[in-house]
């Protein structure tokens, strides 16, 4: 089997996001990267298949600028088998149907079987980069898959619906798949496939950038504005009644 | 008249008695080696290591727990009844050996004798009463192991064979004694030399001398012969601990106290890294489990073991041994039990205490380094996430690296990236950076040093867990990464003193850094306080208060500090009560052996345990030197609802306080 697994490197959600100097996306500095939560799912699953059917190839993708590769070499620790860097210092502002295609391009003669993506990358979370991968290469798609079954060339998913709803869907290969949580609990890379995972093939590729076009520009990138929010109270219950006391004159009128 | 007696009297000199005695003890000797290579045989089966550096002082080791029997007498009780008895039994096999020394080769080949006169009196008075004290104190250790059965004591076969025979060697020694001298010495002087032989001669006395020489040379070839099968079954019976355990104190870890082996990564050619199987262990964690008593010392100490956790480090070496001698290839991993080896804390408690030398710790981090390394498990899914968040934000709580120093943004401290001409470095750890309550420690710290006239640095954003949670979990190669980017950071900026907070930090820097060529001084800011605080530079208005004391593992046991955090308490105007466990003894908070970070689902809880101790003080606060600590006591009050009457607190609090 020849299965293809796309990636993204986002920032860690717990960073201090700070907004860039074109106020059109966040700064890049003081960010701490690691891999795409729903990326993982994808990358489990794929390995989970490659242990049941043993013959398969797992190839992972990532577009980004160079420091994407530190995140592939997790993805192959965690047992894919060749990784695809897609240089590309933009990536960060493409819209979609510009990831959707590189990915397409590369993925047009190489025959996957099945292309796991995750269901939405966790910074941009537009959600659509594998429905149209599947759309430009002319295969099926099923997203949000939370439970996954091969069988002699059959696929069956379970999918997650709105309001805790679940399908369960039959196909054949080739696919698409994007994976929700749930899906899987990810692996933790073991020490011998950590050191194996940095002899494995990770070739950097140039994109095809040509008719590639950005349709859609982002203006403006903002945090939204703190409104009330909790106060919780600290200290010996003497002090505590007292800021009490002081938080209900000054802001309420309950003393009044 | 000479004071001496007659060597073989009744039993018949020359080769009549020799030769079979000889060919007999030959007899006994050859099962005694078989036996002994056999056992080398199996401990073979483990890796490499050297352990015969630094002879000397192995060799005062050894002397001092074997013939001081030092650590035996550490635990009052059945401690002093073993101490007696070892040294009665040794004085006993000296004092046969003279008397093979003399009959069989002096006076046997040069007509010497010297067991004559007052050197014979005395001799004859000290074996007499050894004899005595060893049946009494066996007798007392037969009662504890039979009748009073203490909790947890495990006896088997071996024991009843011990205490059986060894009492009946000490009982048919002074019935011959007795009948020799109720045919010899009645009546004479002498006798009054050996009163318990007297007694046994009075005794005995009416069975007239034909029956006394009768029932003295049966005794004397049955009193022989089970010497003899005593020497022959020693490697086959726990009398094998008389070599084991006493060759276990020159074999010991000579430290640093705790310190684990740090993995070669770079090495290619290691493809399996922890222990799964026998084989994977040194050959010394194999002799370990020959030297093990199973005086449950280890386990009566364990704080998993106290709380209903399946670990009992006595168990987890007895399995070691079991596999190791009945079925090798077994897998060890499953055979100890995942939950055992997640469950230990490296309170290090077994290892202080263990008379036998045995270090119980290093072979549970083995097996977890083969979980973790080998399968990517951990104890729980929080422990795997706490260890990619630290891949990710170099801290096991998930926040982002970049505020890693925003704690002290208001204190007027520089990073070592702004100003790295300080006087220290203090280095932060994770709690004290991210987790509030342990941020005012930090606080507090900062405070003391600047009221002292103390310029400090600390990394900020740079700084990243030390790695200790997640070496004592197994995750060597983490660990690794962490150590390396740290030291390569501080070496940067030629920082000479490093004072940390954590004990667990401290720990980590001093010793385990130094397998990374980090030289720096560093030490735990109790020590550095007292140090402020004798020189003069840090004014403390003593102000009385009442507390406990809790000694962290890492600062007690590990480090054996004790002494610093008690001036600093004393120093402060604190009126210390200690809990019934202090010092060595410490019970630990829980969150050791990066258990920090996993959650606690078998039996009670360790902070709760250790809360109600210190609630039993009375005293209104409990302080303590670890974020660790802190964060569990915290926790501990509330589950033990002493909230309003206990209050955890940081030794640097306390002094802030009194500024």
């Amino acid at each position: 089997m020849n299965i293809l697994i796309c990636i993204k490197q986002v920032p860690d959600m717990e960073s201090k996001f700070k907004i860039n100097n074109e106020g059109s996306w966040y700064d890049r500095a003081d960010l701490a990267w690691r891999m795409n939560e729903y990326d993982e799912y994808a990358v489990e699953q794929a390995v989970r298949l490659k242990e049941q059917v043993g013959d398969a190839d797992l190839t992972v993708l990532c577009i980004g600028p160079d420091q994407v590769k530190e995140t592939m070499k997790k993805a192959l620790a965690m047992g894919c088998d060749r990784g695809v860097h897609v240089a590309d210092n933009d990536a960060y502002q493409r819209e979609p149907i510009e990831i959707a295609s590189m990915i397409a391009d590369f993925a047009k003669t190489k025959n996957f079987d099945i292309i796991f993506t995750g269901m939405q990358s966790q910074d941009r979370g537009s959600a659509q980069v594998g429905v149209m991968v599947a759309e430009l290469l002319g295969i099926p798609a099923i997203t949000t898959i939370v439970g996954f079954a091969f069988e002699n060339g059959a696929v069956q998913v379970k999918r997650e619906l709105e309001g805790g709803g679940k399908a369960l869907v039959n196909t054949t290969t080739p696919v698409l798949l994007t994976c929700q949580l749930g899906l899987n609990t990810p692996r933790y890379p073991t020490l011998p496939n950590i050191m194996k995972a940095k002899k494995k093939e990770l070739l950097t590729i140039a994109p095809d950038l040509s008719g590639l076009g950005a349709r859609q520009e982002t203006t403006a990138f903002y945090f939204p504005e703190r409104k009330g929010g909790g106060i919780v109270l600290e200290g010996e219950l003497p002090e505590l009644a007292e800021k009490l006391i002081h938080l209900l004159k000054e802001k309420t009128g309950v003393l009044a | 008249m000479e004071f001496t007696r007659e060597i073989y009297w009744n039993v018949g000199h020359g080769w009549t008695t020799l030769a079979p005695m000889y060919v007999l003890l030959l007899a006994a000797l050859a099962v005694f080696v078989l036996g002994c290579l056999q056992r080398i045989k199996v401990y073979r089966l483990g890796q490499p290591l050297d352990r015969t550096d630094q002879r000397g002082e192995r060799i005062k080791t050894l002397l001092g727990n074997v013939l001081l029997q030092t650590k035996v007498f550490r635990v009052p009780g059945a401690g002093t009844a073993h101490a007696l008895f070892f040294w009665c039994f040794f004085t006993l096999f000296i004092g046969t050996s003279l008397i093979v020394a003399q009959a069989d080769f002096t006076d046997l080949l040069f007509g010497v004798k010297f067991l004559k006169g007052t050197f014979y009196k005395f001799f004859s008075l000290i074996l007499d009463l050894t004899g005595l004290v060893a049946i009494i104190m066996l007798g007392g250790l037969l009662v504890r192991r039979y009748l009073l059965r203490p909790e947890g004591l495990i006896t088997k076969r071996d024991d009843a064979l011990m205490h059986g025979l060894l009492l009946t060697i000490l009982v048919t020694g002074f019935a011959i004694e007795g009948a020799r001298m109720a045919v010899t010495e009645l009546g004479t002087p002498l006798a009054a030399w050996s009163p318990v032989g007297l007694v046994v001669a009075k005794m005995l006395n009416g069975l007239g001398e034909a029956g006394l020489r009768a029932l003295h040379l049966g005794l004397w070839w049955f009193h022989l012969l089970l010497a003899l099968v005593f020497i022959a079954i020693i490697p086959f019976t726990k009398f094998r601990h008389i070599l084991t355990t006493s060759a276990n104190s020159f074999l010991a870890d000579r430290g640093p106290t705790g310190k684990l082996t740090t993995i070669n990564l770079e090495d290619e050619s290691i493809e399996k890294f922890g222990a799964s199987v026998l084989s994977d262990l040194r050959w010394k964690d194999i002799f370990d489990a020959d030297a093990c008593t199973l005086c449950k010392r280890c386990q009566d100490r364990c704080p998993a073991f106290a709380t209903g956790k399946p670990l009992s480090p006595m168990q987890v070496i007895s399995q070691i041994g079991e596999t190791a001698f009945t079925n090798p290839a077994a897998n060890l991993v499953d055979l100890v039990g995942r939950e055992v080896i997640w469950a230990c804390t490296t309170c290090l408690a077994c290892q202080d205490i263990c008379p036998a030398s045995i270090e119980h710790v290093s072979k549970i981090i083995e097996m977890r380094r083969n979980l973790v390394l080998m399968e990517g498990e951990f104890p729980g899914e929080e422990v795997m996430t706490a260890m990619e968040q630290t891949e990710v934000n170099g801290n096991p709580l998930g926040m982002g690296y970049a505020s890693r120093g925003d704690w002290a943004e208001t204190l007027g401290i520089k990073t070592l990236a702004e100003d790295s001409a300080v006087d220290i470095l203090y280095f932060v750890g994770c709690y004290a950076s991210f987790d509030k309550r342990n941020i005012a420690v930090a606080k507090s710290f900062i405070k003391l040093c600047q009221a002292a006239g103390v310029k400090v640095g600390i990394l900020g954003k740079e700084e990243k867990c030390c790695g200790e949670p997640m070496r004592k979990m197994g995750n060597e190669y983490l660990y690794q990464s962490l150590a390396m980017e740290t030291v390569e950071i501080i070496k940067g900026y030629g920082i000479q003193k490093i004072v940390t907070t954590c004990p667990h930090c401290f720990n980590t820097l001093a010793k385990d850094y130094r397998d990374f060529d980090f030289p720096v001084e560093v030490q735990p800011h109790t020590v550095f306080l007292e140090q402020l605080i004798s020189a003069g530079t840090l004014q403390i208005n003593a102000e009385a208060f009442s507390c406990t004391y809790h000694d962290s593992c890492y600062l007690g046991r590990h480090n054996n500090l004790y002494e610093a955090p008690r001036n600093l308490i004393h120093t402060a105007g604190g009126n210390l009560t200690e809990m019934a466990k202090n010092r060595d003894q410490a019970f630990c908070c829980s969150a050791g052996g990066g258990r920090i970070m996993a959650e606690e689902t078998i039996g009670e809880r360790i902070n709760v345990k250790r809360v109600r101790m210190a609630v039993e003080t009375g005293a209104a606060q409990l302080l303590s030197n670890c974020p660790f600590c802190l964060t569990m006591f915290e926790d501990g009050v509330k589950g033990a609802d002493v909230e309003a009457q206990l209050r955890p607190k940081d030794i640097a609090e306390i002094l802030a306080e009194r500024l």
